[in-house]
């Protein structure tokens, strides 16, 4: 940089527009319309679940689908305020949401390992695969809204915020794939609904970063 | 004289609204501030561009500044960011010589002295702190590193590498 620092600024008053201040509410407002609409467009493609629209609550899939979509809200929240840099902000509230979310997986691996449940079907597989890839397909929409609203913004930690960006996609996509998924087992809940957050998160650490970097 | 944060603030709500002058009595307090900054955590040599880097990136953000929050801690995020990534460049770019006097005057807001890199380096595990300091601080070679410390030359290396990441890690968390 060759110029002195009085024509910089000289410069970059001359070019100065107003702005419109990126607001917490509009952004977190972006990420539930676009978790919304998603919901919608699995429930217009796919139906939902029969028990549902009849008003009868299984308990598993009541406690498993809220606490996916706590931790999307948890996450998305995190996301929108790392967009914003501050000393001193806390940033790890959604851990807790991810750790309550992180006993549907282990409490299906016990259940599974003490025969509860035939994992290795064919059957229970294809089931499986559609949850991962239809949740992971309605994530996209609440990523894409994410990752511009970082690229607006300025995070300071691009890793977390591309880890974070893809745990709300995963638990907001699945939170709408749930409304059609008509299995209450906590094994495939577990195992395949919380392996669309993880394939999300892993996908939002390796591909955000880049993107969102200022 | 130094601007306080409720008139930085001020400044700020008016610049984002487009008032020039408002503008550029922010931006002079703001580079004020940051050579002050900066001035214990880099060569006096890349001062200027530092500071200048850091100016632009205040400009192309000034979007994320809310006034509801207050003005100095966002200014110091983005200067700490712009820093941090400073330091991986010129980890990256092998030329070393970073900080050479810790010891100015100490009259930066509470803000700053929170993350200086004396209080960062003491959390950092012994090994990486010393391939850093040697290195970056000191600007001894890897060579030279290796034989003072005992370490091999890649450990010395590693250590540096791994010991940026996490100083990189605990600068967004202060």
């Amino acid at each position: 940089m060759t110029q002195n620092s009085d024509a910089l600024i000289a410069n970059l008053v001359g070019n100065l527009q107003p702005v419109k201040p990126l607001s917490f509410a509009r952004g977190l407002g972006y990420a539930l319309l676009a978790a919304a609409i998603s919901a919608l467009a699995v429930v217009a493609a796919f139906g939902i679940r029969p028990d549902v629209l009849a008003g009868r609550f299984d308990p598993v899939y009541l406690i498993a689908t809220g606490l996916f979509l706590v931790l999307g809200i948890a996450a998305a929240v995190t996301v929108i305020v790392m967009s914003r840099p501050q000393v001193g902000t806390d940033h790890s509230g959604w851990v807790w949401a991810a750790a309550m979310v992180a006993l549907l997986p282990v409490a299906a691996l016990i259940v599974s390992f003490g025969g509860g449940s035939d994992i290795l079907s064919r059957e229970s597989i294809a089931h499986g695969l559609e949850c991962l890839m239809v949740g992971g397909g309605a994530s996209l929409l609440v990523f894409a809204i994410l990752v511009g609203w970082l690229r607006k913004g300025a995070p300071t930690a691009p890793d977390r915020a591309g880890l974070l960006t893809g745990i709300a996609a995963g638990s907001l996509g699945i939170f709408a794939f749930s409304l059609h998924c008509a299995d209450n087992d906590i094994v495939h809940i577990g195992l395949w609904h919380s392996g669309v957050v993880l394939l999300m998160a892993g996908l939002g650490r390796a591909l955000v970063p880049p993107m969102v970097r200022w | 004289m130094k601007a306080d944060e409720a008139s930085l603030a001020r400044l700020m709500v008016m610049s984002q609204k487009g008032d020039k002058q408002a503008y550029a009595t922010l931006l002079s307090e703001c580079q004020r501030w940051l050579s002050r900054y900066y001035s214990r955590r880099i060569a006096p040599a890349q001062l200027d561009d530092l500071v200048q880097e850091t100016l632009m990136a205040l400009h192309n953000k000034l979007v994320t500044w809310d006034s509801s929050r207050p003005f100095l801690p966002w200014m110091a995020a983005i200067a700490r960011y712009r820093w941090v990534d400073h330091l991986r460049r010129l980890y990256r770019a092998d030329e070393c010589e970073l900080v050479t006097d810790f010891a100015g005057q100490d009259d930066e807001p509470a803000i700053a002295a929170r993350i200086s890199i004396d209080r960062l380096l003491g959390m950092l595990p012994d090994p990486q702190a010393r391939a850093i300091e040697l290195v970056k601080i000191e600007g001894l070679s890897i060579a030279e590193a290796s034989q003072a410390t005992g370490q091999s030359e890649s450990l010395v290396k590693v250590n540096i590498h791994r010991g940026l990441k996490k100083l990189a890690h605990m600068v967004e968390k202060a």
